[in-house]
């Protein structure tokens, strides 16, 4: 009901974002940054105590908080997820969650076919995703589009640095379900790649190229990247470049096509309002839809960048900071014991260790974040933030001096205990939703994780001591290993501002639950 | 759902309205207030053990006046800095600690705070929300940092956004009369001045029970959520809020053209005329066929601007139109496109273009199969936002506070069906006229000179 619509096209999502689309919507501000990045938490070095403290703690003046004290101990509830798995007879893995309560379905087809396979042609991969809805045999664009919308299925596609993603949502009666996956299918099967709108997509592309240009964040990242993994295929832009994007013609597309989107490259994701027989059916039709083929081999490990500062002159107000290395790949044991450290250094919304030293003792930000991504090979381990320009380096000083005390020192008992329970207690929020369900079954399957893995990483996480997280975040992170990009005006520097001198507070007393 | 029911409906009410029917029958929607006048709406959904719970006040930009720009997003800010029994940003340590996601928004109508948490933990979300409502703090030492982490925000989001801020100047000449011309985030001469004591008076002024309403969708019953809203709202006094005028505007202004440079690459065009909402029209058919003129332009990739200028034409490399008709004053219907510089399309042309499909919505009624389309999507986008607590949550929580029903969301599909071809032809005519619009051409800093 909300008239504030999603960008239609992943493809100009990607690049136009920066748009006036967003200013429609108008949602306003907020005091918190956005979830969706990698983010980080407390710093409580003073503050030994937990946000929920325990009853001995707790003489203080301060109203106690009743609700809290009356919470049970009991293990949290969460929505039951029966995931069942097969394979197609052409090769390609499924997952399957069956979903009645809404008479609808999400389909999400996840492909080895991301910008690391792009070879030699960056780009090649996001053009080949984006053209696949532009023609089928009797149907243009347009066409394509009114089917789509004439049955109101949505039809999304998505190419990121591992995975290509082409994902339906429709409702499940059949007289909608069967011509949306019957046009679902011709579209990711035998998309027949029109001259005409390949040219108009590479202008759009190229448009886009110019819109980055504006925006100083962006510009940092691409830079961030390529020193981050230098020749490696993740080291390009998934969207590809200037100079790459003009020269790829429809054969090369074609023949993309064929190898990265064949049934023994994809995962079939689907979640809804199906029985286990009709699931069993779309997921073969689906697969025999496809090329056939083999999976593609697997992204190579990237070599360790050289540590360095880069600057980028930008006519801003503020200067976009990120220092990054190489982090892990997914599915790397230690992973749980660096989400865990993570999740206390900068990882999620308020209450890290960067947020409260940067943003809330010195107003340095509005929000800084850390994070690793693991992805097929070692992800980056990566923090950002914006600050005023004058206080880049000042700023800079900080984030660097905050991380070599946190691995020198590893987190606290309470630091870690805290992030045990705020993991745990959003465990039932990750599964809440068919869009949440079918992301989880999608990286699942994608990443060759077992179909128990949510369930394994929650009891991964509690078993972690602190030494184990320390040990992890060391072992993987150097302190005078980043590579530091900053994007911003070139101006005398001011010194920081004061922390605020109140320590952390005592929070208010109650009994852990 | 049982599927003797699902048939019956088929049977009575054809395929179309199926999904519609199912959906719906799992959602029970209960609506009652506190005696200190909170209104609370609870929407059912049971599908995972989870909630959200949204307290929105009936504040924001719009009820600003000058020299006091940002007052609602900044108090909006200073209210996660401490209350009787919370110091500052002890509410979100805890939240955090529970794996609760928490966050507030601020926009032109309205202030919201929300928690999405597992259902056993919903009284926390309740309590920590209470306390803030009835006895914010508001240090001068808190604000004093807070301040400078939004005017930070200001210029990641604005000052160094060449859309964003073309946006805000942009609506200072769409919005002659109202408080809608308002920055949400303020100016940055307003946040420059802004004292803690401005905000101390705002929050008295604005933030009473009678003032907001609780929305809670999730995995709970209405008699549960009554027993908490009671327990930790119920104690909160009641008090008397100024009167909140609806923000109108002049009907038909006069046109009106802005040339902006900003630090943009390729210049873009805005447009927007001056259009009433629900709010504010008594003819709700006017209004809706306003929604879907913006669905005919732009509802997805079959719709006209991306299929006739992007793709036919190619005179765009994007375009865009939307219509908020859920505004609690007059609103807009905006358009904004980027030329095809490859092509060497101009924005002359790209208004001219714009100008072409305005012309023919006034000239010719749509097709029946055309309609029909939009209408299969929103019939489909009715099913599928209930996947999203939050999103149930969100719509329920605008249409209550810009002064609509909640139940306007299950009535959804009634309206749109109302609506006939000759309806959004004369919606064309009305209120696409030159002395309702307002143009600007967004230009690159080096094209200043020409």
């Amino acid at each position: 009901m909300s008239d504030c619509k999603a960008l239609r096209n992943g493809l100009l999502g990607l690049l136009l974002a920066a748009s006036f689309g967003l200013a429609g919507c108008d949602e306003g501000s907020t005091a918190l940054p956005r979830p969706g990045e990698p983010v980080k938490q407390d710093v409580a070095r003073e503050a030994a105590q937990p946000a929920i403290a325990s009853e001995a703690a707790t003489a203080t003046e301060k109203p106690r908080l009743e609700s809290l004290s009356e919470l049970s101990d009991q293990p949290l509830a969460r929505r039951k997820l029966d995931i069942q798995s097969w394979q197609t007879a052409e090769g390609a893995k499924v997952l399957f969650v069956e979903a009645r309560e809404l008479p609808m379905f999400d389909l999400r087809l996840t492909f080895s076919a991301g910008s690391s396979q792009d070879g030699d042609v960056p780009g090649l991969a996001l053009l080949t995703n984006a053209m696949l809805n532009e023609g089928v045999e009797g149907k243009d664009v347009s066409a394509i589009a009114r089917g789509f919308e004439g049955l109101g299925a949505d039809f999304g596609n998505g190419s990121y640095r591992d995975m290509a993603v082409v994902s339906l949502r429709s409702l499940s009666a059949p007289d909608k379900r069967e011509p949306a996956l019957a046009l679902f299918n011709q579209v990711i099967g035998q998309p027949t790649f029109p001259e005409d709108s390949l040219q108009r997509i590479k202008n759009q592309l190229l448009a886009g190229f110019e819109f980055q240009k504006q925006n100083p964040g962006k510009l940092a990242s691409l830079e961030l990247f390529a020193q981050l993994y230098g020749n490696h295929p993740y080291a390009h832009p998934s969207e590809g470049t200037p100079e790459s994007i003009p020269a790829i013609g429809v054969e090369q597309l074609r023949d993309f096509h064929a190898r990265a989107y064949a049934a023994g490259n994809a995962v079939i994701a689907l979640v809804g309002d199906l029985s286990r027989e009709e699931a069993e059916a779309l997921a073969a039709q689906v697969s025999a839809a496809l090329p056939q083929g083999p999976a593609l081999p697997t992204t190579p490990s990237p070599q360790p960048p050289a540590a360095g500062k880069h600057h980028i002159d930008f006519p801003s107000n503020q200067s976009h900071l990120m220092l990054a290395q190489l982090g892990i790949p997914r599915g790397h044991p230690d992973y749980a014991a660096l989400y865990l450290g993570n999740q206390i250094l900068g990882g999620g919304g308020f209450g890290t260790r960067l947020m409260e030293e940067v943003r809330e003792k010195r107003g340095l930000t509005y929000g800084i974040y850390s994070g690793f991504s693991p992805m097929r090979a070692e992800g980056p381990f990566m923090i950002s933030m914006q600050t005023r320009a004058e206080l880049t380096d000042g700023a800079l000083e900080l984030v660097q001096q905050l991380v070599r005390d946190y691995l020198a020192d590893g987190p606290t008992e309470a630091e870690l205990e805290r992030s045990k329970r705020e993991i745990a207690g959003s465990f039932p929020l990750s599964t809440a939703s068919n869009a949440d369900i079918v992301g989880q079954l999608g990286s699942i399957g994608f990443y060759g994780l077992p179909l128990t893995y949510l369930e394994d990483f929650m009891g991964e996480i509690q078993a972690l001591t602190v030494e184990q997280v320390k040990n992890a975040m060391n072992k993987h992170l150097q302190e005078d290993a980043f590579v530091i990009v900053t994007a911003g005006p070139s101006v005398e520097q001011q010194p920081l501002p004061p922390p605020s001198e109140k320590p952390i507070e005592q929070p208010s007393g109650v009994p852990e639950h | 759902m049982p599927l003797t029911l699902r048939r019956a409906a088929a049977l009575l009410l054809g395929a179309l309205y199926l999904p519609l029917v199912a959906a719906a029958d799992n959602q029970p929607t209960h609506e009652f207030f506190l005696d200190n006048g909170l209104k609370v709406i609870v929407r059912e959904d049971h599908r995972a053990p989870v909630v959200v719970s949204q307290l929105w006040y009936k504040v924001g930009s719009s009820y600003e006046t000058a020299g006091q720009t940002g007052l609602s997003h900044a108090l909006e800010h200073m209210m996660f800095k401490g209350s009787r029994k919370l110091d500052a940003g002890e509410a979100s340590r805890i939240l955090r600690e529970l794996g609760a996601e928490e966050n507030a928004f601020t926009s032109d109508d309205y202030t919201a705070y929300y928690q999405v948490l597992a259902r056993d933990r919903l009284a926390v979300a309740f309590e920590l929300e209470a306390d803030r409502l009835a006895s914010l703090k508001l240090p001068p030492e808190e604000f004093a940092r807070e301040i400078e982490v939004i005017k930070e925000e200001r210029r990641l989001r604005t000052d160094d956004k060449p859309s964003s801020l073309a946006y805000e100047r942009f609506k200072t000449i769409a919005y002659p009369a109202s408080g809608y011309r308002n920055p949400t985030i303020g100016w940055m001469d307003d946040l420059n001045r802004m004292q803690a004591d401005e905000l101390r008076a705002w929050y008295e002024q604005w933030y009473a029970p009678n003032n907001a309403t609780l929305v809670v969708v999730g995995d709970v019953t209405a008699g549960e959520v009554r027993g908490l809203a009671e327990r930790f709202f119920g104690g909160i006094e009641r008090r008397k809020v100024p009167t909140a005028k609806r923000p109108l505007e002049l009907d038909e202004p006069g046109e009106r053209r802005l040339r902006l440079h900003v630090r943009t690459q390729l210049p873009t065009l805005l447009m927007a005329f001056n259009a009433p909402s629900l709010a504010t029209e008594e003819n709700a058919r006017q209004v809706h066929a306003l929604r879907l003129i913006s669905a005919l332009l732009d509802g997805g990739y079959s719709a006209r601007l991306p299929e006739r200028l992007e793709r036919g034409e190619e005179l765009v490399t994007s375009a865009s139109a939307w219509y908020d008709a859920y505004a609690r004053g007059d609103s807009l219907f905006v358009l904004s496109a980027a030329p095809n510089m490859q092509k060497g399309r101009t924005l002359e042309e790209v208004e001219a273009g714009l100008w072409r499909e305005l012309d023919a919505l006034k000239e010719a009624p749509p097709s029946a199969d055309e309609l029909e389309r939009v209408r299969a999507q929103v019939i489909a986008g009715l099913v599928y936002e209930r996947d999203s607590i939050t999103q149930q949550a969100t719509t329920i929580g605008k249409l209550e506070t810009v002064g609509l029903s909640w139940r306007l969301m299950d009535e959804e599909l009634a309206a749109l069906e109302a609506v006939t071809p000759e309806d959004i032809q004369q919606a064309a005519r009305s209120y696409f006229t030159r002395s309702r619009l307002s143009v600007a051409h967004v230009l690159p800093e080096e094209a200043r000179d020409e």
